[in-house]
């Protein structure tokens, strides 16, 4: 059945059909919408699941890990501030090797006041552990939600599926939105490894010295090293159920060219037609999206990166001191290669200034006319 | 992982490949004593609501409250009796200062608990529950002179004790103050005459129609082996004023003791009353119901005056009048009519009662006009009868903390004794004398005995401990409101008696307020912060992390683990009622 609804729609429909059992959130400026969905169709009875109110995000996940403990399947959404507060729990939950889906919606961290699309918000919490996915569009969203419970239950670790402030969350397009039983078939009901049993007691979470620490997070590691065959695997099967599916990067326009133009979340939707524009014009460049953030698709990204010379990177986020965080991670990845193209890491749409067919085209421009970036960030519509 | 492993000590595993996913306990932990770690050590001690050590009597008040939210209401009744014989009497109308340390009363409103003792006391008379006593085995015989709340709680509590008491009183009817002073309107006879003779059941003998002084005296009381003299102050004190002994004056004690036993009065209709005290207000209100017009004269402002507050109320609803700031220097009498040559007063310094002292404005002399002049203003003790060698002093009888008199078995108590003239100090002072009666003839120390059983820091004491010294152990200490976790708790109004429409109050001498029933009762009941009584919450047990609170079955045995109570005083903060004590472990 195909209906036309928002971003946050998609999610809500993403968390039915995945027959969570637990939801806890916070309201925050633009995920509201998911919740308030999710509460009311918890209210009226439509879906049978434990809502739980809470006074703040931390006590949102805090309440998830206690659940998830338990045994369920769990879910909340936030943004921003919100996920910022959350900063101690996303630790603990992967710590915990929790599977809890987390649907946070890119919004910018204040001050200044804003509440607009920027990544900032999920990439500062890159480092805690959880698998992290953008989107591109709502259909997207719903089916990676779908996605989401699969790999986070198969490799025990928490995935955050990432859409941008507004113009997914609150933008209405067309979305398949699969039956019941079609997603029943796909996601099984989640069976826990570990679980509070009162016939068997057990502490969770307890002590672990310096003797095993570092093991501990080592699990961790190579869990999250699992991630790229898992996730191939589920969307393989996704694909076959649904015909549609999303690879953890996705190469689009041409099969191979000099210039790489690397985009994340709805850049990649506006760089599609100006990737097909430009090589009508006969601009060597193609484009790559880049679906999965963590762990960072290196291998993916080298086997797509062929001859390329030169790769434009916008990014919706600024690690102040560094600049783009893709552009930095992507510098990491090829740096073991032989052959390193060039890498043009632009920086735009902060605070949700639109990224424009206009401002892409001039990234590319501006990399086709330089053999080498000038610096390190190049500003993309910045007025000075 | 083979979660089946006996594990008896701590773990170290070879490699990640032998480690669990996440860090869980694989066995048991009771190899981990963490009590070893504790530095302080809680411990379950009850401690003494701040109500009962307010009560003169004496009562165990959060006991008896807990008893009527259980519907345990004949539980309810043993309790209170352990301590007072007269709960009917005490809900209607002591002044119960338990309420004022009610720590309730700094959350919302303090517990009725007056009313919940007229309630256990009403419900017990409609079972008829009597207090009976087998016929046991008699002990010595013990003499009591005057039967009023003093001497026949010590009657009371001596009876209980097995011994042989008789009380001689010189009126007609027993029950001293509480049948001559007290308006039925506040207090039935019905239920002064069912709480005396519950007293009489066990074996007490009241002799009335006896004057202590006339037909009867030390000589005549020889066969007795104690004796306790509970005579009480019912000399009204004069106004000691040209015309203050004339015609058509009178003296509240004597008016309300007319009106009390029923007998005639004649009074003309606009009544002049002069004091501030309860007797001003008792005669007010009486004269009112005799179709009289009412105005109380007092010298000084409405704080200082020690009526208590809900009768004053009570009495200006009824159409009583109180004129405040004035004095009678002069009474004169024109035929039937009196002229009180009257001063006005100001407020001066503070006298030795605390209490600001009125000072007359010299050339405010003004008249004020009545048919009758009733003095209340205050009342004293007759001390011509009493035998020689009593040491007196300012008006009372000088005795040991105990009654002792000094005189070789002679015990005093009651209004006697004490200017702190209430119901509930004179039932308090009657059990304290038969508890010094007991150890007196058993040769014990009873400023011993009375040191033993205080209720928190005292005066009062509890006749149940010195009974049974070993059981509901109590720690002196009186709970504090800081001391709660009134988290626990949520706010809810306090029930009110209902009253007739005042209407009908004056009419005549009925019982104006009628008790809770069962269901207000145990509302009111569970209002009660039970302030140091454990009451099985349970929030110790829920809330201790480390499963150190121990149950036996599903209930709380109050002993803790002390091999893994780590000391975090978790179940201290926890406990809503500060039950729970923390005590610094040696080192």
């Amino acid at each position: 059945m195909k209906k036309v609804i928002t971003g946050n729609q998609a999610v809500a429909y993403g968390v039915i059909l995945s027959r969570v059992d637990v939801i806890s959130a916070y309201p925050i400026t633009p995920q509201t919408t998911i919740v308030e969905e999710l509460s009311e169709l918890t209210a009226s009875g439509r879906m049978k699941t434990v809502f739980l109110k809470v006074e703040s995000e931390h006590s949102a996940m805090a309440a998830l890990i206690g659940a998830s403990t338990g045994g369920v399947r769990c879910f909340t959404a936030t943004s921003s501030h919100g996920l910022a507060y959350m900063h101690e729990m996303l630790h603990w939950a992967s710590g915990a090797r929790l599977p809890i889906v987390l649907v946070n919606v890119n919004r910018a961290i204040a001050p200044p006041w804003n509440i607009w699309s920027d990544q900032s918000d999920s990439l500062s919490q890159r480092d805690t552990g959880w698998v992290q996915l953008y989107c591109e569009h709502n259909q997207e969203v719903l089916d990676t939600v779908l996605q989401a419970y699969r790999i986070a239950e198969s490799v025990k670790l928490p995935v955050m599926v990432v859409l941008d402030a507004y113009v997914l969350s609150h933008t209405s397009e067309p979305v398949e939105i699969p039956t019941a039983e079609e997603v029943d078939a796909f996601l099984p009901p989640y069976c826990p490894e570990y679980t509070i049993d009162t016939q068997e007691p057990m502490a969770f979470s307890t002590i672990a010295t310096p003797d095993h620490f570092l093991e501990f997070r080592y699990k961790i590691q190579k869990a999250m090293e699992q991630v790229p065959e898992i996730a191939k695997k589920v969307n393989d099967e996704f694909r076959s159920r649904f015909n549609r599916g999303y690879g953890a990067i996705e190469r689009y326009g041409k099969e191979e060219a000099d210039i790489l133009l690397m985009t994340s979340g709805t850049v990649t939707g506006t760089s599609r037609i100006v990737v097909e524009k430009l090589n009508r014009k006969g601009y060597d460049v193609c484009g790559l999206k880049i679906k999965r953030f963590r762990p960072f698709p290196v291998e993916e990204i080298c086997k797509e990166i062929k001859g390329a010379k030169k790769v434009a990177i916008i990014d919706r986020n600024l690690s102040a001191g560094v600049g783009g965080i893709f552009a930095q991670e992507l510098r990491a990845s090829l740096y073991s290669r032989e052959k390193r193209p060039q890498i043009f890491g632009f920086v735009s749409g902060l605070g949700g200034r639109d990224i424009t067919p206009e401002l892409i085209e001039e990234a590319i421009q501006y990399t086709v006319d330089h053999p080498q970036p000038e610096e390190e960030i190049l500003w993309l519509g910045l007025k000075k | 992982m083979d979660r089946t492993v006996e594990m008896t000590k701590q773990f170290v595993f070879k490699g990640a490949s032998q480690m669990p996913m996440i860090s869980v306990s694989l066995g048991h932990m009771d190899w981990n004593k963490t009590g070893a770690w504790r530095a302080q050590r809680p411990f379950y001690e009850d401690k003494t609501s701040p109500c009962s050590a307010a009560c003169p009597v004496g009562n165990d008040i959060v006991g008896f409250i807990q008893k009527i939210t259980e519907e345990d209401f004949e539980g309810a009744w043993n309790l209170i009796r352990e301590e007072n014989p007269f709960p009917g009497v005490c809900g209607r109308v002591c002044f119960h200062p338990c309420e004022s340390k009610c720590n309730r009363r700094e959350y919302d409103e303090p517990i009725a608990i007056h009313a919940l003792e007229r309630f256990v006391s009403d419900f017990a008379s409609n079972l008829n529950k009597k207090i009976r006593k087998g016929p046991g085995a008699r002990k010595n015989k013990i003499a009591v002179i005057g039967s009023g709340p003093a001497g026949m709680s010590c009657a009371y509590h001596l009876a209980k004790l097995d011994y042989d008491v008789t009380v001689f009183e010189s009126s007609s009817l027993a029950g001293g103050m509480l049948r001559t002073g007290i308006p039925s309107y506040r207090l039935p006879k019905d239920v002064l005459d069912r709480e005396i003779s519950n007293i009489a059941e066990l074996g007490v003998e009241i002799r009335t129609g006896i004057p202590f002084g006339e037909g009867l005296n030390l000589d005549g009381l020889k066969n007795y082996q104690a004796i306790f003299i509970a005579t009480g102050a019912h000399r009204g004190r004069d106004l000691h004023v040209p015309g203050g002994k004339g015609r058509g004056v009178f003296s509240g004690l004597d008016l309300l003791k007319k009106i009390n036993l029923g007998r005639k009065v004649t009074l003309g209709d606009k009544i002049a009353i002069v004091g501030g005290g309860n007797t001003a207000i008792d005669v007010a209100r009486s004269v009112v119901r005799l179709g009289k017009k009412a105005t109380i004269l007092y010298r000084r402002s409405k704080e200082e005056m020690p009526a208590f507050g809900e009768e004053m109320v009570e009495a200006l609803e009824e159409g009583v009048k109180i004129r405040y700031l004035v004095n009678p220097i002069r009474i004169q009498q024109k035929d039937s009519l009196h002229r009180l040559e009257c001063l006005r007063m100001e407020l001066g310094e503070k006298d030795e009662s605390g209490r600001r002292k009125p000072v007359p404005i010299p050339g405010s002399n003004f008249f004020f006009e009545a048919d009758n002049v009733i003095i209340a203003a205050g009342e004293e003790v007759e001390l011509f009868f009493l035998p020689k060698g009593l040491e007196k002093r300012e008006g009372i009888v000088l005795t040991q903390r105990d009654g002792n008199t000094g005189a070789r078995g002679i015990f005093a108590g009651g209004d006697l004794t004490s200017n702190q003239r209430t119901v509930a100090h004179a039932i308090g002072s009657g059990k304290k004398v038969a508890l010094a009666i007991d150890c007196y003839l058993n040769g014990k120390d009873s400023e011993e005995a009375l040191r033993q059983i205080l209720t928190g820091e005292g005066p009062s004491i509890s006749m149940f401990r010195y009974l049974h010294p070993q059981e509901r152990l109590m720690n002196p200490h009186v709970v504090t409101f800081d001391e709660l976790n009134t988290d626990y708790f949520e706010p809810s109004r306090r029930q009110r008696e209902t009253k007739d429409l005042i209407k009908k109050r004056i009419k005549g001498f009925r019982e104006i307020t009628s008790g809770f029933t069962e269901g207000i009762a145990m509302e009111e009941a569970e209002r009660c912060f039970s302030c140091g009584t454990c009451v099985g919450c349970e929030n110790c047990y829920v809330f201790c992390p480390d499963a150190s609170i121990i149950k036996i079955g599903e209930v709380l045995s109050h002993q803790v683990d002390y091999d893994f109570c780590k000391g975090c005083g978790i179940c201290f903060s926890e406990c809503p009622r500060g039950v729970i004590s923390l005590k610094e472990e040696a080192r």
